[in-house]
């Protein structure tokens, strides 16, 4: 230890201190992130999504990980930022988005192609006017292509200060096979300026040095344990906790929200941070 | 110092041609004003008004300055019928004169009154025709209301109402003047400026005004209309979007020149190809805000013919720019920098050309019930005015209380975010004493299997005014909905909204809850 201190305090005198830990702040600098307005998350963001960087929110199904970058869209359109989101399958609700407190005036919506998750076959409504999807690879890969294209042509533009794609319905394979240059080149892009990228995902994807992780469902209470799960009809079985309900009878219950944790970690952290988080369903309230 | 110009045997052009070789700082009266009206062909319209200041120094004084001008008519018009010039501080008084006395007639300044006292009233009908500032329905003034006699009416005020129905309403105050007995203007003036207003109303007070020679209005510059268009035959037929950009980039440049000399911005970009095939090729592209940037607007052109490809080569590529003011912007150090309208245009062309018309924009709220209901609207990075920046600061405010409040508690609360599909998943329900106990599924990636908790059934139905009769299957462009909604757990913890539409009984999985 005392090397190590020894070590730091030479770096200090010659003024290369700038790439010990022990100088990084607590919390940046209210223009050097973008907050979600919600002061659990942002302290365990560290002030909010760092701006200039790659971020992620991951998890499974209901654990509020879509909540949680569509707080982050509601509160960047709040502060009159102009925000886009690069809707990969087609999953965005317009009206609980604004439900959520989105300024919908502000967002870019990018609507990618309406598809069943690896069905592999086209939506029958598909809009007319649009282009086919067509080239090389198979329907799945082209409809990413366009994705990731859609998202390189945002974040070079600078017009957006934060960008969201939503990889939530990808299937995991498909998502393995995305190269890794393909995130350095959007954490070149938007390397020291105003933008921030966060990605929604079902699994962890990529992020920047300087940015986050925010795994959702961490919860230990989410699900069932084994031995409860109801496989036949009528059986009863424990609902899992992590859903939150309202109302004893059956005709007068509610979905009232979701209950989960959220894990945040970064790069130099020595612990993740963990937050609580619950939302609420809009009509519930 | 204004100068009218009034040739009744000139065309209007000549006179026009006139004042340009004085001062380019003319107005022809009455160009838009008489474009609709019956007196298109009269002399009316051969009156031109100059701005007479500075003159004085190429022309020496406003009486040479008049013999000058009238020179300079008197040569184009050879014969009998003198073309009349008149010289005031006031464009009202030029004007007057000009139309009401033959000859050259200079008014010093202040003196504008008694030069104009001898003229006829009915100058004030042919000026006020002339002025597009006059009221275009001209009202009729207020006579002072009879006493109520029971639906009883004198038979004197029937017939002068009748009267005043087929009298064209224009002329009722110089038939009113005329009545009164007042001749000329100088009459006019005389009379008591409340009363006339009391007795013709705010017409009258307008020709009382106008007698003195007072200006109702500005000048409004003549300004030459050349259209912003460019056009390039080429000697060999092109094919393909890159040699295209070259004879683009020849045409618009010259324009985008054009643009910014004159401080206009394009807001709407036509594109007219003539094709091999002795077709035409024509694109309209709305710009969201005025531009020219001339390579913004070739980069525009070329991804909406990308995305729309003439069907042969290219013979005669043709450009017309509809013109606007340019936007002018006070830019401020206190807030965050916002995107060039160029920038977003040309982003919102790419992504277009990428993902196909209809799919990129902001998302509009309809003002219906109907579930996931929503519109397209044109994404544009507004520059917000202060009002908005007063209401945001106010919401700032409020947003770090409610940031206080929640530092007490370590738990973030969120609002839900729905999923949905966009075309709602079939699947397979189990149905147990009214209520889903089991869900199932085809699709990959969808959990199936028991409902360990489920809420509703939450019933909407609308515009179900729009079905053809009852229990009549609707149409398929139909917005008709009629269905139950139900909020169900699976045993994973994931949290689906399934419906059932109640006029097929089928259910479909609608969206998660996230």
């Amino acid at each position: 230890m005392a090397g190590k201190a020894a070590v730091e305090a030479l770096l200090r005198d010659r003024k290369l201190d700038r790439t010990l830990t022990s100088t990084l702040p607590d919390r940046l600098g209210e223009d050097a992130v973008s907050p979600l307005d919600t002061e659990a998350l942002d302290r365990g963001l560290a002030g909010g999504l760092p701006r200039g960087h790659v971020s992620e929110v991951v998890g499974p199904s209901s654990s509020g990980r879509t909540s949680v970058a569509w707080a982050a869209l509601a509160a960047a359109t709040r502060r009159g930022e102009s925000v886009a989101l690069v809707d990969t399958f087609d999953r965005f609700d317009p009206p609980t988005a604004h439900a959520c407190g989105m300024d919908l005036s502000k967002l870019l919506w990018v609507r990618g192609q309406a598809v069943s998750k690896t069905s592999g076959a086209i939506d029958p409504a598909w809009l007319p006017g649009v282009r086919a999807v067509t080239g090389p690879g198979t329907f799945i890969e082209r409809v990413i292509d366009r994705a990731i294209k859609s998202l390189n042509l945002v974040v070079q533009s600078g017009v957006c200060m934060l960008v969201v794609i939503d990889l939530i319905d990808l299937p995991a394979t498909a998502l393995r096979r995305l190269p890794a240059s393909t995130w350095f080149r959007v954490e070149r892009a938007i390397e020291g300026s105003d933008t921030a990228v966060l990605i929604l995902a079902s699994m962890p994807v990529a992020r920047s040095a300087g940015g986050r992780s925010i795994v959702m469902g961490d919860s230990p209470a989410r699900g069932t344990t084994p031995g409860n799960e109801c496989s036949a009809p009528g059986k009863p079985c424990s609902p899992p906790a992590s859903v939150i309900w309202k109302g004893d009878h059956d005709r007068s219950r509610r979905l009232a929200g979701v209950a989960s944790q959220a894990g945040i970690t970064a790069a130099r952290w020595a612990h993740a941070a963990r937050v609580d988080v619950s939302t609420t369903v809009f009509n519930a309230v | 110092m204004f100068a009218a110009l009034y040739a009744p045997s000139l065309p209007a052009a000549a006179l026009v041609d006139v004042a340009r070789a004085f001062t380019p700082r003319f107005e022809q009266l009455g160009s838009t004003a008489l474009r609709n009206t019956a007196l298109r062909n009269t002399a009316l319209r051969n009156i031109v008004l100059l701005d007479a200041s500075g003159l004085s120094r190429l022309f020496g004084s406003a009486q040479e300055l008049g013999e000058h001008l009238r020179d300079a008519l008197s040569k184009l018009s050879p014969g009998d019928s003198l073309p009349r010039v008149a010289i005031a501080s006031t464009q009202t008084a030029a004007t007057l004169l000009a139309l009401g006395s033959p000859g050259l007639t200079v008014v010093m300044p202040g003196k504008e009154a008694i030069a104009l006292a001898p003229l006829s009233v009915s100058v004030l009908d042919h000026f006020e025709k002339l002025s597009e500032s006059a009221p275009q329905a001209p009202q009729a003034p207020q006579a002072p209301q009879a006493p109520e006699h029971g639906g009883w009416h004198h038979p004197r005020s029937t017939h002068q109402a009748s009267r005043g129905k087929r009298r064209a309403p224009e002329n009722r105050v110089l038939e009113i003047l005329t009545k009164w007995g007042i001749r000329s203007l100088g009459a006019l003036t005389e009379l008591s400026g409340p009363e006339v207003h009391e007795r013709l109303g705010e017409r009258g007070a307008l020709w009382q005004s106008l007698a003195r020679g007072v200006d109702s209005r500005p000048m409004v510059p003549w300004v030459d209309e050349i259209p912003f268009e460019a056009a390039l035959e080429l000697e060999w037929p092109i094919e393909g979007l890159e040699p295209l950009s070259f004879v683009l980039a020849r045409l618009l440049e010259p324009l985008a020149e054009r643009l910014e000399r004159a401080d206009r911005g394009a807001a709407v970009l036509y594109t007219s190809l003539r094709l091999t095939s002795r077709t035409v090729f024509t694109r309209t592209l709305q710009l969201p805000a005025p531009m020219r940037d001339p390579k913004t607007l070739r980069t525009l052109i070329l991804l909406d013919l990308e995305s729309h490809p003439p069907d042969a080569p290219i013979d005669i590529v043709r450009v017309y720019i509809e013109p606007t003011p340019a936007k002018v912007l006070q830019w401020t150090l206190l807030e965050r920098a916002q995107p060039a309208p160029e920038q977003v245009s040309t982003l919102i062309a790419r992504l277009t050309a990428l993902m196909g018309e209809g799919h990129v924009g902001s998302p509009q709220l309809v003002d219906t019930w109907r579930p996931g209901a929503f519109a397209m609207s044109d994404f544009r990075s507004r520059i917000d005015d202060q009002l908005k920046k007063v209401e945001g600061a106010i919401e700032k405010q409020s947003a770090n209380r409610q940031s206080t409040i929640d530092q007490q508690s370590e738990i973030s609360n969120l609002r839900s975010a729905l999923r949905r599909f966009r075309f709602p998943i079939p699947t397979r329900v189990t149905v147990s004493e009214g209520r889903p106990v089991r869900v199932q599924t085809d699709r990959q990636g969808f959990t199936s299997g028991a409902i360990v908790q489920a809420a509703g059934p939450w019933r909407t139905s609308g515009n179900w005014w729009e079905t053809p009769g009852p229990r009549q299957k609707s149409e398929p462009g139909s917005n008709a909905w009629d269905r139950d909604e139900w909020d169900v757990a699976m045993t994973d913890g994931t949290v689906y909204r399934l419906v059932v539409e109640r006029e097929v009984g089928q259910w479909f999985l609608e969206g998660v809850i996230d």
